[in-house]
């Protein structure tokens, strides 16, 4: 296990040799003529990056965490995100569930969770939404009632991401009845074979089956799998979700200034695709501008989250930020690579499949994690405060 | 180091000053106001009666300046007085003390015969005129005829001025010069988000005040989601700035440019969208919108923020210093 080195830039300087040895062949998502990589490949690979220090990086060792700071954090992100990596598959064990489970579980809890998630052992999802209840997520109707056996859950959940492949669950349910809204909410650390779950995948846009429905049916959950006291557990939530709003996926602008490398460098292969590429070099330099200041969001936030400082509703402000800068960047490169020449070069053809697979899934980025009009709402409504009657 | 002072002490300070400068119609009067609160001198060194401190408490001042549509040459002041501190102490320690006024002509160079962009370039004493070989030179702006540069242009009355003949006064080597230009870029961006923060207050204020249809006009979505757009500009300028004076080590370049071309990008159409709130009061002259939109406008103008967006876009297509992607052949 790594220890924290002393001086700046060190402990990227390591993230990065470290990848340039581990991130290779099918695991590089700018190779996508080679076979991709499988679902054991991505967690051998992801449970590798926790041993070598690249992930549960602030947890506390205790739980199987590297015991650093958001600054080691933000450093190996750095440069996590300018290397062609894969998306974790375990962003919600790592993400959100852990935090979670860091804010409200018991210590019994802690220590049956938290390594799991960072070994891959356990890859957890998220059970929030429900067909009825998306942005208006108080609307929830899956019922959990506490009986002689432990918790009996009944309902259904709708857009889980990875539900299919996942060991646990991280469901929120009601306890009490629908007009109670947040009140009487409760979460659970559900496992994902318990008898009368049944989880149907659906195919999204890109042609994936990722995310899923999931029913519970009479599913009995044990007292010692609910997350911190019914009610209780969703207002923790609540807080930890508005930091993971704002600090998840910290790789995220270098992520993006990465993808734009490897489409410059692309057409910079072939003649006729530079001259493509110049078309549009103004549209991608005001993108560039937007990525650079999307590090200053993610910088100055690491910084408050080190000070010490709450972060609330202030975390609105990078979500919507980096999903419509990404957003933008996604529809000029797939605008670009169409014009491709058909007779193109492998460089070519591997940077088109990407940007092509971005251009779609970036559609999602303004739907998930609250809507744009859901972050919107949260700005003029809990940071400029703006009255809606006199 | 300055563990004991915080930028934030100076906004409150910042704001009665741009108050009581707006005030008097009298460039001199605006100096030594300015000078008295130490303001003018805040990141000179100390030897030229400054305050050294780090730029970082230019920021509160600066977004007090914009915010109060400060019509003197305050960035000029800032950026001469560190530029000539060592080189040329007496003009610098005149320029803290409000003593005298110079300013820069942002466009042009001397051997084009005629400069402009000059901030307030009628009243100030000194101009400081750009060289084709990068150089500057400081000289007096007595007997140069000078013309407003720009119609849009009302409370910096940036202006044209007409050389005669080469220019004699104190020089600054392309050096110095380069290190001006790009401090430049950080104390406008932070000018513009003082402009930016005071036309979404307006805005905000005045949906807040206004009924229609029997309702708070800011109890209209539209109306909020574009008032929360505004405020997402105006938090990503901040940052920006934050960020590229936080010295972000090797990405220090790219961060102030971003920093500085975000904010003439976003200023501006945050303040056309406040106007867009305001309705027809909005177009009125007496309503200050108009004014803010006109002062960013001009400062995108004198650092010439559109041909610095094409210059970025030329060196972004020129190639990727990215790692991962050596191998991919580069033919042009
Ligand atoms: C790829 C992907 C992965 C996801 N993964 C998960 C997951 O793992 N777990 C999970 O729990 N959920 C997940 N979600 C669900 C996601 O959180 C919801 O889709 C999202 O909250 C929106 O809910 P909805 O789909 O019901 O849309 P709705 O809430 O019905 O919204 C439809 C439209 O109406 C707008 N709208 C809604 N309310 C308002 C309002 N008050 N004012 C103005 N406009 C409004 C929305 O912005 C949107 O444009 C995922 C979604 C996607 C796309």
């Amino acid at each position: 296990m790594t220890t924290a080195p002393k001086d700046p830039g060190a402990y990227g300087a390591m993230a990065r040799t470290w990848l340039q040895q581990n991130l290779t062949g099918n695991l590089r998502t700018d190779r996508v003529h080679e076979t991709p990589a499988t679902l054991d490949e991505l967690k051998a690979f992801e449970a590798a990056m926790h041993r070598a220090g690249l992930a549960g990086i602030t947890w506390p060792k205790a739980y199987g965490g590297h015991g650093l700071t958001l600054r080691e954090h933000l450093e190996a992100n750095r440069e996590i995100g300018l290397a062609p990596a894969p998306n974790a598959v375990n962003s919600i064990g790592k993400e959100l569930a852990g935090p979670i489970i860091q804010a409200v579980g018991t210590e019994e809890q802690k220590l049956e969770y938290l390594p799991k998630i960072l070994t891959m052992e356990n890859v957890w999802c998220q059970g929030f939404s429900e067909p009825g209840a998306g942005s208006d997520l108080a609307a929830l109707r899956t019922r959990a009632d506490r009986t002689s056996d432990g918790w009996v859950v009944n309902g259904q959940k709708i857009w889980t991401s990875g539900a299919s492949k996942s060991q646990r669950c991280l469901l929120l349910a009601r306890t009490g009845v629908k007009e109670d809204r947040h009140k009487g909410l409760v979460l659970f650390a559900v496992p994902m074979d318990t008898p009368g779950i049944d989880t149907r995948e659906i195919r999204s846009i890109e042609g994936h089956r990722h995310f899923c429905e999931v029913f519970f049916n009479d599913v009995v959950v044990d007292e010692a799998n609910m997350l911190g006291a019914p009610d209780e557990g969703w207002s923790a939530a609540t807080r930890v979700l508005s930091i993971e709003r704002a600090s998840n996926r910290m790789y995220r602008s270098w992520r993006f200034e990465s993808e734009l490398d490897h489409l410059i460098t692309a057409c910079r292969s072939d003649a006729r695709t530079y001259a493509i590429l110049q078309g549009y070099a103004r549209d991608l330099a005001e993108v560039r501008i937007e990525i650079e200041l999307l590090k200053g969001h993610v910088e100055t936030l690491v910084e408050a989250l080190l000070a010490g400082e709450e972060i609330g509703p202030s975390g609105s402000l990078p979500k919507l930020y980096w999903s419509e800068a990404h957003q933008k960047f996604a529809r000029i490169a797939a605008e670009i690579v169409a014009r491709f020449p058909t007779d193109a070069g492998q460089p070519l053809l591997d940077a088109k499949a990407r940007m092509e697979a971005i251009y779609l899934a970036s559609r999602a980025e303004t739907i998930y994690a609250g809507t744009t009009e859901i972050q919107l709402d949260i700005i003029a409504k809990r940071i400029l405060n703006l009255k809606k009657a006199a | 180091m300055f563990d004991d002072l915080d930028p934030k002490d100076f906004e409150e300070t910042a704001r009665e000053v741009m108050e009581a400068c707006a005030a008097t119609d009298d460039l001199a009067a605006r100096a030594s106001t300015l000078a008295e609160a130490g303001l003018l001198g805040v990141i000179a060194p100390e030897a030229v009666g400054g305050l050294g401190l780090p730029a970082r408490f230019a920021v509160p001042i600066l977004e007090a300046a914009g915010a109060g549509l400060l019509a003197f040459p305050l960035i000029e002041a800032m950026l001469l007085s560190e530029a000539l501190a060592h080189a040329h102490p007496e003009m610098a320690s005149a320029l803290v003390s409000g003593e005298t006024i110079a300013t820069i002509a942002w466009l042009g160079t001397e051997a084009d015969g005629i400069v402009a962009g000059a901030p307030r370039g009628e009243g100030a004493e000194h101009l400081l005129v750009f060289r084709a070989d990068g150089s500057a030179v400081l000289t007096e702006t007595a007997g140069l005829s000078a013309q407003l540069s720009d119609q849009l242009d009302t409370d910096f009355a940036s202006a044209t001025l007409r050389l005669a003949g080469p220019l004699t006064g104190l020089e600054l080597s392309p050096d110095a010069v380069a290190t001006l230009k790009d401090n430049a870029q950080i104390l406008r961006a932070a000018f513009i988000a003082g402009s930016t923060a005071s036309c979404l207050k307006q805005a905000c204020d005045l949906a807040q005040d206004r009924v229609q249809f029997g309702r708070l006009l800011s109890s209209y979505q539209a109306l909020r989601h574009r008032l929360a757009r505004d405020l997402l500009a105006l938090e990503t300028m901040r940052m920006g700035v934050t960020r590229a004076l936080s010295n972000p080590g090797e990405a220090a370049p790219m961060a102030r440019r971003a920093a500085w071309l975000g904010a003439a990008r976003m200023g501006p159409a945050c303040a056309e969208s406040a106007i867009q709130v305001f309705g027809g009061m909005g177009f009125t002259w007496e309503v200050p919108l108009h004014r803010h939109l006109r002062q960013m406008r001009t400062l995108a103008i004198q650092g010439q923020a559109a041909a610095s967006v094409s210059a970025l876009a030329e060196t972004l297509i020129s190639g990727s210093s990215n790692q991962w992607y050596e191998e991919v052949p580069d033919v042009v």
